[in-house]
């Protein structure tokens, strides 16, 4: 069966890399839906996580246009490295110029579970390195030099956050409440110098602004770090997401309060 | 009184000892025998490797803190086990010979109620010709296994550094010795180290750094794998490993068994059957592990070591033994209460403990040559699974036989690691790992076996300075120093 081949921007599992444990009929069909992919897309080759599989399988065809059924494949040996203009069915009609080997050594199982090895050469060597980089969850992203990175981001449109994995907004909703909760910090310190220059009955309404505005600054570091553990979620593939980024920006936002409340406390 | 005997006194032995002893009280007795004088922090020895710390900064003195936990200390090596008793003793005991305490040479058996194996490996560099001979490493190559071993690379490293600056190509491999090595970790974090001093001393142009190893891929690490999070995405750790080696300009042969070692080279065979060479300057190649060779015998003597040991020499606990293919692994096989299945009062932590099979992927050359990283055991899971013993142990004693034996199962426990990828307070770099669970479990997390949420690592300064605090806290710790028992392990 044709399956659909995953295209950039739409975002792969981040389940990858999973060997092959069972030769049975859940393998044999996905090693036919992937020789039916490349034949009905004119492909060198596929790896199963571009058609939204997690398991450790390529096929691809080799010099003559047979195909190689490579289930569990590691490459075990490699020389000759040199950089060449590649291109990949994740990122249609776009191509970068890649460093890969020329001569490489691939162990693998064959359909039923048997240990083999090749030896690959030239374009096919490629297309085997390209596709066991799928397997492992990524792509040519990963094998290219900065400027190159560079050079292909513009060509996807100047965007800068791109990968397999999907995207990483640059801005998140849960920022704007730390934003609000710094504004509301700031303007207690105004609060606070302004306190020195005022009659004692001001002073008195304005530690209560400071009080309030306080309980305004934990409401929002609360609101950020319910928020942000959601949007974790959403975008597992950011380290952004991770909760101790969450955890270090409430500590700081915290004690920056605690700071300026004890000054309060004891000179308003 | 009950009398515990703990053999070993690295992680998981000091931290089954000081637990048990704080939980017993002087109502029981705990006797610690080590063959060593000295605590040794082995993760930072890779530090003392490169010249960055001293012998003195991962080891300290264990006599006066085993005196201060209220443990007899006994400088000895275990010989043999005799859980039966035997002719002059009705009780089980151990036979020991002091190493120390000017009583070196001398033996002793000595009686025990229970007994904590926990001797780690023996470092089988005689595995390897040319490697070295038994646990005795060879004039070849050079080791971060022992601080000794660490200092003495320093040392080596020292005079290539010498020769590189004086203008003088060098080559230096790191990586493992054998095809059923573990540790890959303490060699990924020794070739950095090396990569990252020699940088700072303005010779990494003359030095052309390699790594050998017997992973399937790089980043392998003996477990399969797992995710990282390298930029802000998530990759495998093969994809990260190969990164940072192009970037640091770090070739690799991966798949590798060294057959044999020679003066400036190795030989090896790969997962492809192939044969190959490399020459060297410098090789730091981390030996395959294997029990210490313990004896065990029945009440008349009988040998009966095929029962308490596995053929590899490691402590049988409650995991299955039985042989599986990979297709039949099960998160179950893994032991969950170290408890030797014939003897019930003995028990086995850290990487004395038999595991049921490795956690890679199996993997032979046509040649029939087993190629595949074996179970790595770090402090993390050592140190769990000595104090999960230690409980058991102290409730067998303080509640009576039947009681609830604890459970630290591999297959139920995080790890989190930190390998380091060049020190300096402002210019370190260390990758934090954290992978849950340790052995996959297909049935739980079909797929990977992992978490995803929880199995992820990323590269960094901060990674840096984590591996810092925590080699001076579990240090702090293994002092016994005011609040030690709050620090996890």
């Amino acid at each position: 069966m044709v399956r659909e081949i995953i295209t950039y921007p739409q975002q792969p599992s981040l389940e990858f890399g999973v060997n092959v444990r069972k030769f049975d009929e859940e393998l044999f069909s996905l090693l036919d839906d992937l020789k039916d992919t490349i034949k009905e897309n004119n492909l060198d080759g596929l790896a199963a996580f571009q058609i939204g599989n997690y398991f450790n399988v390529v096929v691809v065809k080799d010099e003559n246009g047979d195909f190689i059924e490579l289930v569990n494949p590691r490459i075990i040996r490699h020389s000759d490295k040199t950089v060449e203009e590649e291109s990949t069915a994740y990122f249609p009609g776009l191509s970068a110029q890649v460093a890969r080997y020329n001569d490489i050594s691939v162990v693998y199982q064959d359909r039923k579970g048997n240990d083999k090895s090749l030896q690959a050469k030239g374009k096919l060597a490629r297309v085997i390195q390209r596709k066991v980089d799928y397997t492992f969850g990524g792509n040519f992203l990963t094998k290219l030099s900065a400027e190159e990175k560079k050079r292909f981001e513009e060509k996807l449109g100047g965007k800068s956050d791109i990968a397999v994995g999907g995207v990483c907004p640059t801005t998140f909703v849960r920022d704007k409440f730390m934003l609000g909760a710094n504004i509301l910090t700031a303007l207690m310190i105004v609060n606070f110098i302004v306190s020195f220059f005022v009659s004692d009955t001001l002073k008195e309404t304005l530690w209560n602004v400071q009080l309030y505005s306080s309980f305004g600054v934990v409401g929002l570091n609360i609101a950020y770090f319910f928020y942000g553990l959601y949007e974790g979620h959403i975008y597992k593939q950011c380290t952004s997401c991770q909760v101790g980024n969450f955890i270090g920006s409430v500590a700081i936002s915290l004690v920056k309060l605690t700071v300026i409340m004890l000054l309060s406390y004891y000179f308003m | 009184m009950a009398r515990l005997v703990v053999l070993g006194g690295g992680v998981a032995g000091h931290t089954a000892a000081t637990f048990a002893a704080k939980w017993l009280g002087s109502q029981h007795e705990v006797v610690v025998v080590t063959p060593n004088s000295k605590w040794n922090w082995i993760p930072s020895n890779i530090w003392v490797g490169v010249g960055q710390m001293t012998r003195e900064d991962v080891t300290f003195e264990l006599a006066p803190v085993y005196k201060k936990g209220g443990i007899t200390y006994k400088q000895a090596k275990a010989v043999s086990i005799h859980p039966e008793g035997g002719e002059n003793h009705e009780k089980s005991f151990v036979t020991i010979e002091y190493t120390g305490q000017n009583k070196a040479g001398e033996t002793e058996e000595v009686e025990f109620d229970y007994l904590i194996n926990a001797t780690g490996p023996k470092l089988n560099f005689g595995a390897t010709p040319g490697l070295g001979e038994g646990s005795q490493i060879g004039e070849h190559t050079v080791s971060v296994c022992t601080a000794d071993h660490a200092v003495h690379a320093s040392q080596e490293l020292k005079k290539v550094f010498e020769k590189a600056k004086a203008g003088e190509k060098q080559k230096i491999l790191i990586g493992t010795g054998h095809g059923m090595c573990t540790c890959q970790g303490a060699a990924f974090e020794y070739i950095f180290n090396i990569e990252h001093e020699a940088r700072k001393a303005g010779v990494r142009d003359n030095i052309e750094l390699k790594w050998i190893s017997n992973e399937p891929f790089l980043g392998d690490f003996g477990m399969g794998g797992l995710h990282m999070k390298v930029g802000g995405y998530v990759v495998s750790s093969r994809l990260f490993a190969e990164s940072l080696y192009a970037e640091r300009d770090v070739e690799w042969i991966i798949g590798a068994h060294v057959n044999k070692v020679e003066a400036g080279k190795v030989h090896y065979e790969l997962l492809d059957g192939s044969m190959g060479e490399e020459e060297f300057d410098f090789a730091m190649l981390i030996p395959p592990f294997a029990g210490v060779g313990l004896k065990a015998y029945d009440k008349d003597g009988n040998d009966i070591t095929d029962t308490v040991f596995a053929p590899n020499g490691f402590m049988k606990v409650d995991a299955d033994y039985t042989p599986k293919p990979y297709e039949e692994w099960k998160a179950s096989d893994w032991p969950r209460t170290y408890q030797n299945p014939t003897y019930k009062n003995l028990f086995a932590a850290g990487i004395a403990f038999a595991p049921p099979h490795i956690i890679s992927k199996p993997a032979k050359s046509p040649n029939g040559t087993v190629i595949n990283p074996t179970p790595p055991r770090t402090g993390m899971p050592s140190g769990i699974i000595g104090k999960a013993v230690a409980h058991s142990v102290c409730d067998l004693i303080t509640k009576g036989e039947n009681a609830h034996l604890h459970e630290a199962s591999m297959a139920e426990m995080g790890a989190a690691c930190v390998a380091s990828a060049g020190k300096g307070i402002l210019d370190g770099q260390a990758a934090a790992m954290t992978v849950y669970p340790v052995v996959p479990d297909f049935d739980k997390y079909p797929g990977t076996g992992r978490d995803t949420d929880y199995t992820f690592g990323e590269i960094g300064l901060a990674g840096h300075w984590i591996k810092h605090i925590l080699h001076h806290l579990f240090i702090y710790k293994a002092k016994l120093n005011p609040g030690w028992t709050m620090i996890p392990e």
